[in-house]
């Protein structure tokens, strides 16, 4: 039995060498829109502007990275964002009535990671699709969060907290470090692990991975729960990188990091896709931002440009796989 | 439609709580606000109840769960023509959307008050609210003068588009061409969010050495730049518009310049006060438009004080408030 799940599940060389192209192709999107950049602004290949340009992707990397396994289970985790604002505004209440970071620290953690958790549950035991339950749980957050909050906003937190999402070390910003630790540990555990295996299996063929053995629930709860307490991370660097939290930061976070796993290359259909292709999908999307801010291109202008790229991403990325298929 | 009946019961209960309570003296109102999110609309609620609980009467609060949502706030009309308030003291989450809303509830004969964002329709007994183009021009005009009337500016927007954002940016442009000596390097958009704004200022720092003044569309945006510029060691004058607790609280510490405020808690207190008086019988003033006020570092004391302790004007400090 053992041998037969695992011949299911290991996933056959070109898969891999697939998603290596795809990825080829993503990085050579990103470097083009560098490219561009850098001839039309001064300032934009400075070390200045390239740490600028990284520690801004890394929040939504934060919380595109855990929303990746959902999507690659052929789910959708709607209520990141929202997550991300209710953590934070709890988090933010446990330091400044305890005074102490750590416990704030793993309170939001710990928020966020239920909340993943409840996610899996409905869509698990209860078997609503992810879609919806997220959905719900979207609003519920909300509901939650506006009411803790009361209009009110918390600022002011402690120096050696704000170090995690505005210090440096060795001349770099600390988010950086952790975007590097966290597409490690991403891309170790998707593609190295046979949890992480089993997760493509199961966004590929649910019937086929629970037939060959896959215990299907729990690895979903898995990934919920995962994207959840990566949406608590989220909070904890916003926290410290804002000084503030307030009841409405979650809808501008939510469509972003969407966005990022999609540009990134991550099916919505499930199975196939990578954290890697992800960190270039939130690459992409900030350095739109950043390359618009830098040539002062007029607020009007913005939105739509910002759409335009992705639709273009993801055209791209569609013609492109047909072609290596 | 069952999530929809989800958020609409609680309205429903709290109406049902309210009546069983009810004394016969005492007038319903109720206050309909845009969202729970911005503390402006706090500031309104309890400029509201201050008033109410003065003149021995009650509110009922009406704000929909998904901030400004058009369809929410329709549906709560709804109810609350069922439920035959006293009286209404209303701000549309869209200023054009919402008029037939508006006409649901002429319809249903109750007195209605507009504040904050004035309807583009239906009948009102009063309109009490603040003009967001002075508001932008005054708190503009104010960082100019404090850099002498020249630097280099960046302006960070609200949501493009938005009737408050397309006003208070006409300020402050309006009061840059009033200053030949100071130069507009870019005007970018930050929607409102203090972590866009954080962001838009880090890039814009990447590209201009040199940045005095910095004009946000709201305190949260004008916080994010400081950020911002606190990260990378910079300094500039900063303004932000709203008047939050927040932005108080950097005044006094000196990092925020200024904060332009129209004074949510007295469109609270005077929404509700016209709708009592035309329930009495009493005069009403049909149009009162708010100064701006300018809260700085010689004036942030009064703005300092809880909401809850703050006092209401009377009708003779209405009548000199209005600015018609």
């Amino acid at each position: 039995m053992t041998d037969i799940t695992k011949d299911a599940i290991a996933p056959p060389r070109s898969f891999l060498s697939q998603d290596a192209i795809q990825l080829f192709y993503r990085l050579l999107a990103a470097l083009l829109i560098c490219a561009v950049l850098a001839v039309l602004s001064d300032s934009f290949l400075s070390l200045g502007n390239i740490l600028n340009v990284l520690r801004q992707a890394s929040l939504t990397f934060f919380i595109a990275s855990g929303l990746t396994l959902v999507v690659l289970t052929a789910g959708l985790d709607l209520s990141v964002g929202a997550n991300v604002a209710l953590s934070a505004c709890i988090a933010g209440t446990v330091i400044h009535k305890t005074g102490s970071p750590a416990l704030g620290i793993l309170t939001g953690l710990a928020c966020g990671g239920i909340v993943g958790l409840l996610n899996g549950i409905m869509v698990t035991a209860l078997r609503i699709p992810s879609f919806i339950a997220t959905y719900g749980m979207l609003w519920v957050l909300n509901g939650l969060t506006y009411w803790y909050m009361a209009g009110e906003t918390l600022h002011g937190f402690p120096t050696g907290f704000r170090q995690i999402g505005s210090g440096y070390l060795f001349g770099l910003p600390i988010p950086i470090y952790l975007l590097l630790v966290f597409l490690g540990i991403g891309t170790f555990f998707a593609q190295r692990t046979i949890w992480g295996q089993e997760i493509y299996a199961i966004g590929a063929n649910p019937v086929a991975a629970r037939l060959s053995g896959i215990p299907v629930a729990r690895r979903l709860m898995l990934v919920y729960a995962v994207s959840g307490t990566m949406a608590g991370l989220a909070s904890i660097i916003f926290l410290s990188r804002l000084n503030s939290a307030e009841a409405d930061i979650g809808e501008s976070l939510t469509l972003p990091a969407i966005a990022a796993v999609l540009i990134g290359g991550t099916s919505l259909f499930g199975g196939v896709g990578t954290v890697f292709g992800t960190f270039i999908g939130a690459l992409i999307l900030t350095l739109v931002l950043n390359g618009m801010n830098l040539l002062s291109v007029s607020a009007n202008w913005q939105p739509l440009v910002t759409g335009v790229i992705v639709i273009l991403a993801v055209w791209l990325d569609m013609k492109t796989r047909r072609r290596t298929q | 439609m069952k999530r929809k009946l989800g958020y609409m019961t609680l309205p429903l209960l709290m109406a049902a709580a309210f009546t069983t309570q009810a004394n016969a003296d005492g007038e319903t109102i109720a206050v309909f606000t845009k969202n729970q999110t911005n503390p402006f609309f706090q500031t309104v609620r309890v400029g509201a109840d201050n008033m109410a609980k003065s003149l021995n009467a009650k509110t009922l609060q009406y704000i929909p769960t998904k901030p400004d949502s058009i369809p929410e706030q329709l549906s709560q009309i709804e109810d609350v023509v069922v439920k035959k308030p006293s009286a209404i003291v209303f701000t549309p989450v869209d200023y054009k959307a919402m008029v037939p809303g508006v006409e649901k509830i002429n319809e249903a004969k109750i007195p209605v008050v507009n504040i904050t964002d004035r309807s583009a329709g239906g009948k009102f007994l009063s309109f009490v609210g603040a003009d967001d183009y002075s508001l932008g021009l005054e708190t503009a005009r104010f960082l100019l003068k404090s850099l002498g009337g020249k630097g280099n500016i960046v302006i960070i927007e609200g949501v493009k588009g938005s009737l408050t954002n397309v006003d208070r940016v006409r300020g402050f442009n309006d009061a840059l061409k009033e200053a030949p000596g100071a130069k507009l390097l870019a005007s970018q958009p930050g929607n409102y969010q203090r972590l866009q704004a954080l962001q838009v200022m880090e890039n814009l720092m990447q590209s201009n050495s040199q940045i005095d003044g910095v004009l946000a569309a709201n305190d949260a945006m004008a916080v994010g730049a400081i950020e911002a510029l606190d990260g990378a060691n910079r300094k500039a004058q900063v303004i932000g518009i709203n008047g939050t607790k927040e932005a108080i609280d950097a005044i006094k510490s000196g990092k925020l310049l200024a904060s332009g405020d129209y004074n949510g808690f007295a469109q609270g207190c005077l929404g509700t006060m016209m709708a009592i008086r035309s329930l009495r019988s009493q005069p009403v003033i049909n149009e009162i438009v708010l100064k701006p006020t300018v809260i700085t570092k010689d004036n942030y004391q009064p703005f300092n004080v809880p909401l809850e302790q703050r006092t209401c004007p009377t009708f003779e400090d209405a009548g000199k408030l209005s600015a018609k």
